[in-house]
């Protein structure tokens, strides 16, 4: 299944992930991040992420460590 | 298969100074991609300039030097002469603000193009001084609000904003000068392309190669970071076209 890993210490909720993913698999969790908003997190319960990498190349803070494709 | 993976070239455990949603971050992501894959960390010093990537060394696991404001292109200019001189041929590149390229750098910048340098600038052209408080800089446009221009922008006191790209290309000494944006996806591509190009213009040793990148600023324009790109998709980039201004490799 393929699937990014975020990380959270790095996320600074610019939200930019969220609009970009073509799929909508990103959204604001309900865990708060060190800029005092909600981090990023990834759901894909379908399996529908393609491993395009679009989140990884919008993220300005490199959050988005690793996307990877099975 | 991995996909993508954070760049080696990035110091493990760091993150970027920038604010949320700034340009710079993708923009300094970029940079560390491309030294990985043309190899380059290890014959790569990177000029860093004061303003909001005034601490580039902390994130990029490069050899660096701190460079008086505006003096970026200058100090490169020495870096590379003085390693030539010793039969060393470092790869050099400077990682500037507009304000530092095209206000108190201005004299530095062009006539190290005209000079015909042999190094890479990049420049992050925010339309505004981003690390003093957003005040008004060289590429401010007509009619924007800074916290040095209340009622924005206008001809008669403050005169127009200049065009760095294009002034660059219009130097016969440089080589390579593109304007590139960071908004979507297409144009992250695009500004990868470009700055790959304005890399090898050095390594084959075509003379300066300069690269715009048009960016956002959000905490100084007071927008979200998505706003903020759409202002650079829906009004910047008319003013500042994105466009290759001078390839000598094309011809
Ligand atoms: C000689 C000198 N004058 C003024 C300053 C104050 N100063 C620090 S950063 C900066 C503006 C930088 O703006 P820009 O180059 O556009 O970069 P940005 O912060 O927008 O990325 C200024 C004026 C300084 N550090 N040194």
């Amino acid at each position: 299944m393929s699937h990014i890993k975020i990380d959270k210490n790095k996320c600074k909720s610019c939200y930019l992930c969220v609009d970009v993913c073509p799929n909508k698999l990103i959204q604001k969790s309900n865990c708060l991040g060190k800029t005092g908003e909600f981090v990023v997190e990834f759901k894909d319960k379908d399996s529908k992420c393609t491993a395009c990498a679009q989140c990884a190349m919008m993220c300005p803070d490199i959050a988005i460590v690793e996307v990877v494709k099975e | 298969m991995q996909i993508f993976s954070t760049p080696k070239s990035i110091k493990k455990d760091s993150s970027f100074s920038f604010c949320p949603g700034c340009d710079h971050g993708i923009a300094v992501k970029l940079v560390a991609q491309i030294i990985d894959e043309m190899n380059l960390q290890d014959k790569t010093i990177a000029i860093a300039s004061s303003g909001c990537s005034v601490t580039l060394y902390n994130f990029l696991d490069v050899d660096c030097i701190e460079s008086p404001h505006g003096r970026a292109c200058a100090v490169a200019t020495g870096v590379k002469r003085a390693h030539k001189a010793n039969g060393k041929e470092m790869f050099v590149f400077t990682y500037q603000g507009d304000g530092d390229f095209a206000s108190i750098g201005l004299s530095e910048s062009l006539h190290s193009a005209l000079r015909g340098e042999n190094i890479t600038a990049i420049c992050i052209n925010n339309t505004n001084y981003g690390m003093t408080g957003g005040q008004l800089g060289p590429t401010t446009v007509l009619g924007q609000i800074t916290t040095t221009s209340p009622m924005g922008r206008n001809i008669e006191y403050h005169g127009f904003p200049i065009k760095t790209a294009e002034h660059v290309a219009l130097c016969e000494g440089s080589a390579f000068s593109a304007r590139v944006a960071l908004y979507d996806i297409k144009n992250i591509i695009n500004a990868k392309k470009q700055i790959k190009k304005a890399f090898e213009c050095q390594l084959k040793g075509y003379g300066f190669s300069f690269v715009e990148i048009l960016s956002n600023c959000p905490t100084n324009w007071k927008l979200s970071p998505l706003d903020s790109h759409k202002k650079i998709e829906n009004e910047l980039s008319k003013i500042y076209p994105i466009k290759v201004f001078k390839d000598i490799t094309n011809d």
